[in-house]
């Protein structure tokens, strides 16, 4: 708040053509790079200014690029903009107003890694940001910051924008680049890392589109400039995705280490006049949820990963006490479970089971002791799949199940009162509750 | 590439120290200190591991969160635990997630006592399951093709069948549909999955998932018994594992051996199974009496048998097919040579090689193996297409190039189906096999010496031009044989077609003098490798079926005629009688017109066999039933080499008597007794006979066989002429003008077992001709269309098949099919093709 990076002017009308951007002094950076400064150079200021990815994952992206292997072979960089985990959208914000920037950003961050090709991941909802991305491009092109040889240094990059087809797990990094090969969209086992064996096989650097738009800041500030923002282990400012119920929804731009309270109350309002945050997701849909006690933690990395959730995308979903913790479960739920590849065992059968639990939770139709056993299944969930998606279900149920037990035991005794003889009842059907409970016919 | 050569590391397992080569995955190495590591999706024959099922995981220190040992390869000093607390949550936790949506229908299922989630839920189950929730369901079973089903509710999802789809047999068919819990296993549009290797994904199915149609409900684990034996169907040999119920075959499965098949079978040797319990089998002696086939006692049978051929003598003709033993073999030229001095047997189609050629194409210093094809820097591929000529090798081609960047050649008349896998593809005429060598060999030469050389400016065109072919594609291909110069393991794999026939002779010193140009002698993992026409082609010729040599290659004191020669001989009335040892002139021989003749004139016909096909049901005077592939006893070689040993599964039905026993009857009552009594004495009087299989036994060769080249009898080889030759100049092919060009293949459907097995009828075939579209448009034919294919005077009927990637100017139609066969017509010459 004391200082925007990333959002400094972003309203500026024209800010997307190329135009305006370099009237703002864009393409300056990626000038300075590709004149005066090695692909060395280049990942030495990253690595220095301490840049931790913010797609999720939260990984050194200077480190990132450094292990990128220094053989002739053809290299790839990708731009993850899937943005499809739920409650973020700081990268459409990004890129219609300012794709330029994410242009520069990836043709710094090719150079440092080598590549010379590279690709823009669009989730296909993105319909607006993808024309306005693929116009950028085409501009770029014409003034030479893309294509062959450019700004005369010798350094060739193309850039394609793939637009997906609507699936969550295209945003996981090696689904992504299944999907981006032309495969179905599953993720990948690890190792080999895609930095070693990626696209095509080929060793592949993937960001996301924040970090990428970083870059040029991170070379026009120098690195340890850029790492006096921030906390010492979070660095720099970070883009926040509020939504839920806060008076003022939207993305902000932070400095990381602010106080969660600050941005919920301060910048997004706080819940409506009346009623109070009951829990809030700190880093998107898969993050586990914390409680209006947690309001005072440090928004950062490290703070809130010793309260055992995470940044993950910035994307801080705010539930107040008007909802149900068994809605907001059982609505995650299944989006994962629609979302699951179903390429590993726990993910696969895991949502879906979980899913038929909390239906019956809502219904009525469980006692508390099904709480032990939806509990222990995220358990069983958590660290034995293929890649995170199961964990991004598992970790926020099993949150709220710890968090909100008492609810979920009352919200079960509530719905049974409601109707003792099932839910099949209310809707003037002959449904036996004994054969639903005996698990027969789908 | 040559072979992986792994440096042995040491890990602890469980807290025991085992060595293991670097690099293994956990869950194989773990098996070496006795550790078993439960799988659902890995297996290594599949390829790279994809870590899906989570049923391997495992604790290795050093790493926070539990690894899939399945994906992991071991390392020096690494420390690994299976029984902890966490690993076996982890492992109870995936099964009860596996089993949630399984309908646990073991009772009716055909894999129940046989199948690995069984077997994994007793050992690492959780004992019980929480879920009481519906379970998922889909409609089943559903035909997945007539030869498999598909229940996809007890599918786990371990994606190895679709691997086996995309990686292995790169059919690219089977994909996964949906998401999530929602997956199912199918064909992208739902077209029946008919492959030539499909049933092996029956057999990677760790659930009941997919099941055999023709093995549906025929029999539970308990109520059957495994045995060991080889197949018949092709020169590749596979080794297989009969499922026998009450002295029937019920199933065939694959008895890996890594030096053979890999552990793979192509569907006609998994399903033909059928054929040896049908009910057309001959099962009696049959004698013609007043112009039909009738039962008779082995007693009249073979009498008149001994009668017929002491009649006839020294012009009696004997033709040994492609699923004749060695030992038959063996007792078959006895009984030639010793019995009625006749010289005139044979075992290939056509043409005779001189014994010194067939010394130096087999030559041990030249021979390359099965897994040679798999390691070597470069395969050039002559003349043989291996999907159909030897199915397995099509397989064992793709993974060299897939797996370890095999640069493959391909050099053919026909287009090939591994023509997208090849780094050279060179067509050449239909029949110029020998002028393709020859140019080949001047190309080579042309390399050697550079540019500017002795050899004559021009000379690689013309002899292009005489193949029918592209010079510049022969140049790449030289090239690519070549390398940069180092030693490069080469291995040239081709069929015995390009040695048959009047210019077979031309063409083996053609083939000889391009080995020595690019095969280093005595070089391991370099060589040539023969897909004969039959299934023991090479074990035939060993132990002496040919018309020039006798057992082990030894010089013959007379010289008698080959197949082509028997055939004309026998219609014109020279020879008198005809021994057919599993062979139907008219269905398994070209020439179809001069054996009709031969089969009519000769006074008798003795043949052994199965079933009665056309030339045997209207011309044989006496047939000896033969025995099934199941029933046989005795040896066989495969063409790299190693002999390979046939046993019983089930009992010959009816009056079948063995084969060997009825031959050395015969040969006895032709006063010259081979003095074999029993099945492991012919074979024991074979290995005497043959030089190079001397000290061989049934014992050493068990039940992976044993590779006789690499033996120390290896030496008794004969002498061999291995060039380099002065070469003829080759004959022009034909040019069209305004005909095509003739070309035969045989397809792996075309089978006797695949008309007659139930469960494969349905992929027998009508004769179709194949022909490039704009030859199609100029002669009026249209895809799907009815043709005339003749020349002088015969002619066969066929559905045009309009193919881009067939050379202009070209005509395939397909032998060895039940009608229309091309066997009709010569081969090599110019048809006419007209719309019907």
């Amino acid at each position: 708040m004391t200082q925007t990076i990333l959002f400094s002017g972003i309203d500026e009308p024209g800010l997307n053509t190329i135009d305006v951007y370099r009237r703002r002094g864009g393409y300056e950076s990626l000038r300075r790079v590709l004149t005066q400064m090695t692909p060395e150079q280049v990942t030495d200021e990253l690595i220095a200014s301490g840049l931790r990815g913010r797609g999720g994952a939260g990984f050194p992206s200077g480190k990132k690029i450094s292990f990128i292997p220094k053989v002739n072979v053809d290299k790839y960089l990708v731009c993850n903009a899937d943005e499809s985990e739920p409650g973020t959208f700081k990268d459409r914000e990004l890129m219609q107003k300012s794709p330029h920037m994410l242009i520069e950003g990836i043709v710094i961050g090719a150079f440092a890694a080598g590549a010379n090709r590279s690709f823009i991941y669009i989730r296909g909802e993105y319909v607006e940001q993808a024309d306005i991305i693929d116009a950028a491009i085409l501009e770029a092109q014409d003034a030479g910051f893309l294509g062959e040889d450019i700004l005369g240094s010798g350094f060739d990059l193309s850039l394609v924008l793939h637009r997906g087809a609507g699936a969550y797990i295209c945003g996981e990094e090696t689904g992504l680049l299944d999907s981006l090969e032309g495969k179905r969209g599953n993720p990948r086992l690890k190792p080999p890392f895609p930095a070693n064996q990626g696209l095509y096989q080929g060793p592949t650097v993937i960001n996301n589109v924040e970090t990428l738009a970083t870059m040029p800041h991170i070379i026009r500030m120098g690195g340890a400039e850029y790492a006096k923002i921030g906390t010492e282990s979070s660095t720099g400012t970070k883009l926040v995705s509020v939504s839920g119920n806060v008076r003022r929804p939207g993305n902000y731009e932070i400095e990381l280490g602010v106080s969660s309270r600050e941005i919920i109350y301060g910048l997004a309002g706080g819940p409506p006049p009346g009623r109070d945050v009951k829990f809030w997701f700190p880093g998107g849909s898969s993050s586990p949820v914390l409680t209006k006690d947690d309001l005072d933690l440090a928004y950062d990395f490290n703070t809130l990963a010793q309260a055992k959730s995470m940044l993950g995308s910035g994307a801080i979903i705010v539930v107040d006490d008007s909802n149900a913790v068994v809605d907001v479960a059982l609505k995650l739920a299944k989006f994962y479970k629609h979302e699951s590849c179903g390429k590993c065992t726990p993910c696969r059968e895991g949502t879906r089971w979980t899913v038929s639990m909390l239906e019956r939770v809502d219904s009525g139709l469980a006692t508390p002791m099904d709480l032990d056993i939806m509990a222990s299944v995220q358990e069983q969930i958590m660290g034995n799949c293929l890649c995170v998606l199961g964990d991004a279900m598992a970790m926020p149920v099993a949150s709220m199940i710890t968090k909100f037990r008492d609810e979920f035991e009352g919200h079960i005794e509530a719905a049974r009162a409601r109707n003792p003889w099932g839910p099949g009842a209310v809707a003037g059907g002959d449904a036996d509750p004994v054969l639903i409970q005996g698990a027969v016919g789908a | 590439m040559p072979r992986p050569n792994p440096d042995t590391i040491a890990f602890t397992i469980d807290g025991l120290e085992v060595n293991a080569p670097a690099g293994m995955m956990l869950a194989d190495a773990a098996k070496l200190g006795d550790v078993e590591i439960p799988v659902f999706c890995y297996e290594p024959k599949l390829g790279a591991p994809v870590g899906a099922c989570r049923m391997c995981l495992v604790e290795i220190e050093g790493i926070p969160k539990l690894q899939t040992a399945c994906s992991t390869p071991v390392r020096d000093g690494m420390a690994v635990t299976t029984q902890t607390a966490r690993v076996k949550e982890a492992q109870e936790a995936v099964l009860e997630f596996l089993l949630i949506n399984h309908p646990l229908d073991c009772p009716v299922c055909d894999k129940g006592g046989e199948c690995p989630l069984q077997d994994i839920t007793f050992g690492w189950g959780p004992g019980r399951s929480r879920f009481i929730e519906p379970k998922r369901h889909f409609v089943k079973p559903l035909a997945l093709s007539p030869l498999i089903a598909i229940d996809r509710e007890r599918c786990i999802l371990c994606y190895r069948c679709v691997r086996f789809s995309q990686e292995i047999s790169e059919d690219y068919q089977l994909v996964l549909q949906e998401r999530g819990a929602e997956s199912f296993v199918s064909t992208f549009d739902g077209h029946p999955y008919v492959a030539p290797f499909s049933g092996n994904i029956v057999e990677l199915c760790p659930v009941g998932a997919l099941t055999s149609q023709p093995y549906r409900f025929r029999a539970r684990p308990w109520d059957i018994e495994g045995s060991g034996s080889v197949c018949l169907g092709c020169p590749t040999q596979c080794n297989v594992e009969y499922t026998v119920r009450d002295e029937r075959v019920l199933r065939v499965l694959s008895r890996q051996h890594d030096g053979v098949d890999d552990g793979w079978l192509c569907d006609r040797g998994r399903f033909g199974y059928q054929s040896f319990h049908a009910d057309q089998r001959v099962t009696h002696p049959l004698m013609r009496v007043d112009g039909e086939l009738v039962p008779v006692g082995w007693e009249r049978a073979l009498d008149e048998a001994a009668a017929a051929l002491m009649a006839a003598g020294a012009q009696t003709g004997a033709i040994a097919g492609g699923t004749t033993t060695n030992e038959e073999g063996w007792l078959l030229q006895e009984l030639m040579r010793g019995g009625l001095s006749s010289p005139n047997l044979d075992s290939r189609q056509g043409g005779m090689l001189p014994r010194a050629l067939h010394a130096a194409l087999h030559a041990p210093s030249l021979q390359a193996t099965v897994p040679d094809l798999e390691f070597a820097h470069a395969v050039l591929v002559i003349d043989c297409e291996p999907v159909d000529d030897a199915p397995i090798l099509d397989l064992r081609i793709r993974k060299g190039v897939r797996r370890n960047g095999v640069q493959l050649a391909i050099a053919s008349s026909r287009p090939s189906s591994l023509d997208a896998n090849a780094q050279v593809v060179a067509r050449y005429a239909p029949g110029a096999g020998e002028a393709f060598c020859v140019a080949l060999n001047a190309a080579l030469a042309e390399s050697d010496a550079g540019p500017g050389s002795a050899g004559r400016h021009g000379i690689v065109e013309e002899l292009a031009d005489a193949a029918g072919a592209d010079a510049a594609e022969i140049r790449t291909l030289a090239e690519l044989l070549r390398g940069d110069g180092d030693v490069r393991d080469v291995v040239i794999l081709y069929a015995e077609r390009l040695t048959q026939g009047m210019r077979g002779e031309h063409a083996a010193r053609a083939l000889l003098n391009v080995a020595g140009r690019v095969i280093p002698a005595d070089y391991d993992g370099a060589g040539l490798l023969e897909v004969p026409a039959g299934t023991n082609g090479r074990g035939l010729r060993e132990v002496g079926v040919l018309p020039n040599a006798g057992p082990g290659l030894e010089p013959s004191t007379l010289i008698g005629l080959d197949t082509a020669a028997i055939g004309a001989s026998a219609a014109a009335g020279a020879i008198r009688a005809l021994y057919l040892l599993h062979v139907d002139p008219l269905r398994d021989l070209p020439a179809r017109r001069t054996w009709r003749g031969a089969l009519r004139r000769a006074d008798a016909v003795i043949a052994h066999a199965d079933f009665l096909s056309e030339g045997l049901w209207e011309h044989a005077t006496i047939v000896f039933p033969a025995e099934s592939h199941a029933e046989k006893e005795g040896t066989i070689t495969h063409p790299d080499g190693r002999v390979q040993r046939l046993r019983p599964a089930i009992a010959r039905p009816d009056a079948v008597r063995a084969e060997w026993n009825v031959l050395a009857d015969l040969s006895a009552r032709l006063d010259h007794d081979p003095q074999v009594l029993s099945g492991p004495m012919a074979s024991a009087r074979l290995f005497e006979a043959v030089p190079f299989y001397a000290g061989l036994t049934l014992d050493e060769l068990g039940g992976r066989g044993v590779r006789w080249p690499a033996r120390p009898g290896a030496a008794s080889w004969p002498a061999a002429d291995m060039g380099p030759f002065g070469l003829e100049v080759p004959p022009h092919a034909p040019t069209p003008n305004g005909s095509l060009r003739l070309g035969t293949f045989r397809s792996i459907w075309a089978a006797h077992e695949v008309e007659i097995a139930p469960a494969l009828k349905f992929l027998r075939h009508a004769q179709r001709a194949e022909l490039h579209p704009s030859d199609a448009e100029r002669l009026g034919i249209a895809h799907g269309g009815r043709v005339t294919v003749g020349a002088h005077g015969s002619q066969i009927s066929a559905t045009a098949v309009l193919r881009s990637s067939v050379p202009e100017g070209s005509v395939f139609v397909e032998q060895g099919i039940a009608e229309d066969s091309a066997a009709e017509l010569d081969d090599g010459g110019l048809v006419e093709v007209t719309p019907q």
